[in-house]
């Protein structure tokens, strides 16, 4: 028999029931009275409290009406007497809307409406009066992630229809059932659960629908509804579900995304707003919410709504969560960079409630550092969060939900990557996913599922809370408990001995464009990190007591070290800010470390290579600047006059190959090189594309600035030889040589210098990039056989596998570095340090430096215009420990300043300073000293010091440091 | 200030602070011929802004103008 297909034309009972609950949904206002006097007044926010109106006065705003303009405010008002009918009944202020509206009644902040819930309680606010004065603020932003909340996605845009405000009151039997039913019929539709019960469930809820006539004029058979569903679906235990949920409220709140971050104020405001609210409905209800930042936005432009925040915090529902100042992104920060996000995070806590919080709560950055471990230990914090490498991982499955994170030095944290998204609503369903998806059932304890709208803030809803109060009724869920974020981390990870060890980086086998895309951005950060650590090392020497400038001036980079700013997946507008701070961090930095007669080297061991000193009268010329390449010989922390020597050509002779000091070299003409002879250690460096500039397409998809496929390579295009290779210019130092390369866009000179007095070579590029999903790698076959690279982290080295085994080797096609990385054999190898670059490929012996991208969303012009920068080749004996690459980087990414000021301290050799300041408190310098090559000693004090943690608290008194490789220490010297 | 001028230095700003793109094209006569990208590109409700465009034209250049919007998606949102 033929098998026809049968196309339904008849209504399914499960569609019938739907049909009615959308019916249901209408009656769950009684009454409603519509305001009809609002007036609207449009402008555009300028400053976190600024806004430019476009009018001198407000105008009437009716229902119909067009509201919003692209990136505006709106301020509206109405002045409301409460209807006599509505008097003395419980009312409500309802305003369905795709905007974000903070509502302010009767002079106060009280609450907010936005597409996630359109009403809020105004019975508290009704005085005798019975006049309530509105005022609101809105934002319409586009909000691409609302795909989550799909009916707020047919509502985006930046020009909405005004739908009417209302006070009204709620029907409460119906809006219970409401929820009833919202529950239910989730669990009716997810495959997740138990078919039987799931026929079970389609049969009753039409059974307790058909108690309500949607046709009599007041809806009747509500009650017995509910009573039906509390007595038969309730009632029903046959159908047992298993797992043990801990449910954490939280909102995620990126500071900079699709909107600036002068919007993240009010965005916090509102959600801040709404969840102190559902806390005076729901006193079980706990909230936890993170960035010390954002809460400082909130004392300072909203104090009042502060003080209430202080109050739920004290009584125990409001938590906050979270040690680091921003969530920032953890690949590409420095170390330092990291303790601080931590030391002013804790700080601002500390200041505002009266403790520390003890975890880090990053739920969205884009995979985490080795180095993070021992940074979060050392600044009071036992517990992680991250949620990223369990669902957005492409390809392999991250094997813990609940772990012990152990980290480069071997210290360790307890962690939890939860098993799904930061963002879910509270639907049985998602619950039951995270269940299913959690991977440490049996040693891990409670799994943990966050619920709460964010990205732009927003958090918990009514009906998330209502729905979490059913749970227990259902004995087909899973054991689910409400708890706080600290109390979960406590209660599950404390003291488990079952928990497994993840031991090294929390790779996120995603977003691995981050590294690269908006290279100025990350050029900027790098270059201002150790701007900062210059300036506290001379303000220091100098006792200048300037920690409030400093650390204002800190906490400008560490917001801008933000999840979504430095990564650069964000808006233009976005970028255009961030660059601005960039400037102005510049500046005032450049004012703190001042001038002086001599060169002083701020690195604790001496200056010995060859670098770049620029001199107006010099005859070299590097960045666009004049100057001479010197090699300083600077003892370290001391200071010297500079004076370049004066030398001919003779050291080069320039033919078919370059003959430098330490090389012959054959050069094509696009400024690869063909052979790297190698006289001193009488071997060749090149075996393949070597310097090599390839631009590859790149259309890694919707997650454009974010991603790189791992078939990036797949495509090529051409890259033109316009000017050949040739010298253009000569001094008794180095010798530049220049090419042009062209494509059909953009413009790229290349300049290949080589030295007299340095075995690295050094490649500048001047682009003019004007590309569209392109990806431009410089790429680099070494004559090298290794199977291990190693990379710089900023605080040790990391070893990555340069074959492709298996797939946790191929899933890390990209990975990210700080200033070097290397491929060695025990007795030589090619080291490539940058000044500013962090993306980098490594395939057997091929390292390939990602230089810059070309995306266009969520910026269209991302990364388009001139872009200048510079990578220094050097080969080297011995393995890149040996040969002293981390001290040539440093050296390489750490201008020498000018200054008189002396130092009076140890240099600490061998250990890396990574900061010199002066203690929060103003009462003792405070070294932190990074070992950064895998070793273990000893350095004698010649007087006691303290020990301090990160957080500058006192551990003992010490007068030997005592190292071991990788570690990371603090110590106070009181004068 | 010429349309062009508004477009690039007054609308610009607003449309990039919602994820948008707008770019000037061209205007001949009284018809303003501009590009949308980004966000802006899939916006289901663009014709509104179209409007509002016009009426701040009106407004603040004084002309009175009719825009051709043109969309260009991104390719991986061009289905």
């Amino acid at each position: 028999m033929a098998h026809i297909k049968v196309v339904r034309r008849s209504m399914r009972p499960e569609e019938w029931t739907d049909l009615r609950f959308g019916w249901l949904k209408r009656h769950i206002y009684a009454d409603k009275y519509e305001i009809d006097n609002l007036m609207i007044r449009d402008a555009r926010q300028v400053s976190e409290m600024e806004f430019e109106y476009y009018s001198d006065d407000y105008r009437p705003l009716k229902k119909g009406d067009m509201y919003f303009t692209p990136d505006g405010t709106a301020f509206i008002k109405a002045d409301v007497n409460v209807p006599k009918e509505l008097q003395g009944k419980e009312l409500w202020f309802s305003l369905k809307t795709a905007a974000e509206i903070c509502v302010k009644i009767n002079g106060k902040y009280v609450g907010g409406v936005d597409p996630n819930r359109e009403r809020m309680l105004i019975t508290p606010y009704i005085d005798d009066s019975k006049t309530l004065h509105f005022d609101m603020m809105g934002y319409n932003r586009s909000k691409p992630d609302d795909e989550r909340n799909p009916e707020s996605l047919s509502v985006r845009g930046c020009r909405q229809i005004f739908e009417g405000a209302y006070i009204c009151t709620v029907n409460h039997a119906v809006q219970d059932l409401v929820w009833d039913f919202e529950l239910l019929l989730d669990i009716a539709k997810s495959d997740l659960f138990n078919e039987d019960y799931r026929n079970f469930l389609n049969r009753e809820l039409n059974n307790a629908m058909n108690f309500i006539d949607f046709d009599s004029e007041e809806l009747t058979g509500v009650d017995e509804a509910k009573k039906y569903i509390d007595e038969v679906v309730y009632a029903n235990t046959n159908y047992k579900g298993s797992g043990d949920v801990a449910l954490i409220a939280h909102s995620h709140l990126d500071i900079a995304y699709y909107w600036r971050r002068i919007h993240a104020v009010q965005k916090n405001l509102r959600t801040v707003l709404i969840q102190l609210r559902l806390m005076d409905k729901y006193p079980d209800f706990k909230y936890t919410h993170t960035q010390p930042y954002i809460y400082e936005t909130l004392e300072k432009y909203y104090p009042d709504v502060f003080e209430e925040l202080k109050e739920k915090v004290a009584n125990g529902q409001f938590e906050p969560v979270g040690a680091m100042y921003v969530e920032p992104d953890c690949n590409i920060p420095t170390a330092e960079s990291l303790v601080r996000q931590c030391l002013y995070g804790q700080q601002t806590y500390e200041r505002m409630f009266g403790k520390r919080v003890n975890n880090a709560w990053l739920p969205d950055v884009f995979g985490n550092s080795w180095i993070m471990p021992q940074i979060l230990k050392k600044s009071g914090v036992e517990y992680f969060v991250s949620n990223k490498m369990s669902t957005w991982n492409d390809t392999n499955r991250f094997p813990h939900n609940n772990f012990i994170w152990k980290g480069i030095d071997g210290s360790s944290v307890l962690a939890c990557v939860p098993p799904t998204h930061f963002i879910t609503w509270n639907a049985p369903s998602q619950i039951q996913e995270n269940w299913e998806a959690y991977i440490d059932k049996d040693q891990g304890g409670q799994t943990m599922n966050m619920f709460g709208y964010g990205d732009g803030g927003s958090g918990c809803t009514e009906e998330m809370i209502e729905l979490m109060h059913r749970f227990d009724k259902l004995s087909v869920m899973p054991k689910c408990e409400h708890m706080g974020g600290a109390e979960f981390l406590e209660k599950n990870l404390k003291n488990n001995s079952n928990l497994e060890t993840w031991d090294g980086e929390l790779y996120l086998e995603m977003h691995r464009g981050t590294f690269t895309t908006k290279s100025n951005l990350k050029r900027e950060n790098r270059r201002l990190e150790y701007k900062l650590r210059d300036a506290e090392i001379l303000s220091l020497m100098r006792k200048e007591d300037n920690n409030d400038e400093i650390r204002a001036l800190y906490k400008k980079l560490l917001v801008n070290q933000f999840h979504d700013i430095l990564p650069g997946s964000h808006i233009h507008p976005v970028y255009e800010d961030a660059m601005a701070d960039y400037r102005e961090l510049n500046s005032a930095l450049d004012k703190i470390i001042g001038t002086g007669s001599k060169y002083f080297n701020t690195l604790n061991f001496e200056r010995d290579a060859l670098t770049f000193i620029p001199n107006k009268k010099g005859t070299s010329t590097r960045y666009g600047v004049k100057g001479n390449w010197i090699v300083p010989h600077i003892p370290a922390m001391a200071s010297k006059s500079l004076r370049a020597t004066k030398g001919d050509s003779s050291w080069i002779e320039i033919g078919d190959r370059v003959e430098t000091p330490f090389y012959s070299i054959s050069f094509n003409a696009d400024g690869s090189i063909a052979s790297l002879y190698d006289k001193k250690l009488d071997r060749e460096w090149v075996d393949g594309d070597f310097n090599k500039l390839k631009i590859y397409t790149d259309n890694p998809g919707n997650y454009d600035a974010w991603d790189i496929l791992p078939n990036y390579k797949d495509k090529q295009i051409d890259v033109k030889v316009e000017e050949p290779l040739e010298l253009c210019e000569l001094d008794g130092e180095t010798a530049t040589f220049k090419t042009v390369l062209t494509t059909e866009k953009s413009r790229w000179t290349m300049l290949v210098r080589v030295f007299r007095q340095s075995k690295g070579i050094e490649v500048e590029n001047i682009v003019d990039w004007q590309e569209k999903h392109k990806l431009a790698k410089a790429e680099f076959a070494c004559n090298v056989l290794t199977r291990k690279a190693l990379c710089d982290t900023s605080a040790g080295f990391i070893e990555r596998d340069t074959h492709r085994n298996t797939t946790w080797q191929q899933a890390r096609f990209e990975s990210c570095h700080h200033k070097w990385c290397d491929l060695s054999e025990t007795d030589g190898g090619v080291a490539l340090i940058n000044d500013g670059k962090y993306g980098v490929g490594l395939l057997e012996n091929t390292m390939s430096l990602s230089l810059l991208r070309a995306t266009i969303r969520p910026d269209v012009t991302s990364d388009m215009g001139m872009h200048n920068f510079c990578y220094m080749i050097m080969p080297h004996a011995d393995n890149a420990v040996a040969a002293g690459i981390n001290n040539l980087a440093f050296q390489y990414n750490v201008p020498l300043v000018k200054s008189d000021a002396e130092w009076s301290l140890p240099d600490f050799a061998p250990l890396y300073l990574q900061a010199a300041k002066l203690s929060e408190n103003g009462k003792m310098a405070v070294i932190r000293l990074s070992e950064q090559n895998g070793t273990r000693g000893t350095i004698k004090l010649d007087k006691p010091v303290k020990l301090l943690n990160m957080l500058e608290d006192v551990q003992k008194e010490i007068d030997t440091i005592e190292y071991k490789p990788f570690e990371i220490i603090t110590i106070g010297i009181e004068e | 200030m010429t349309v062009k001028n508004y477009v690039e230095t007054v609308l610009q700003p607003k449309i990039q602070g919602d994820g948008g793109w707008i770019e000037f094209e061209s205007l001949d006569g009284s018809v303003l011929t501009v590009v949308f990208r980004g966000e802006c590109s899939k916006c289901l409700i663009l014709h509104r802004c179209v409007e509002w465009i016009e009426e701040q034209i009106k407004q603040d250049c004084h002309k009175t103008v009719k825009v051709n919007a043109i969309r260009k998606k991104p390719y991986f949102q061009d289905v």
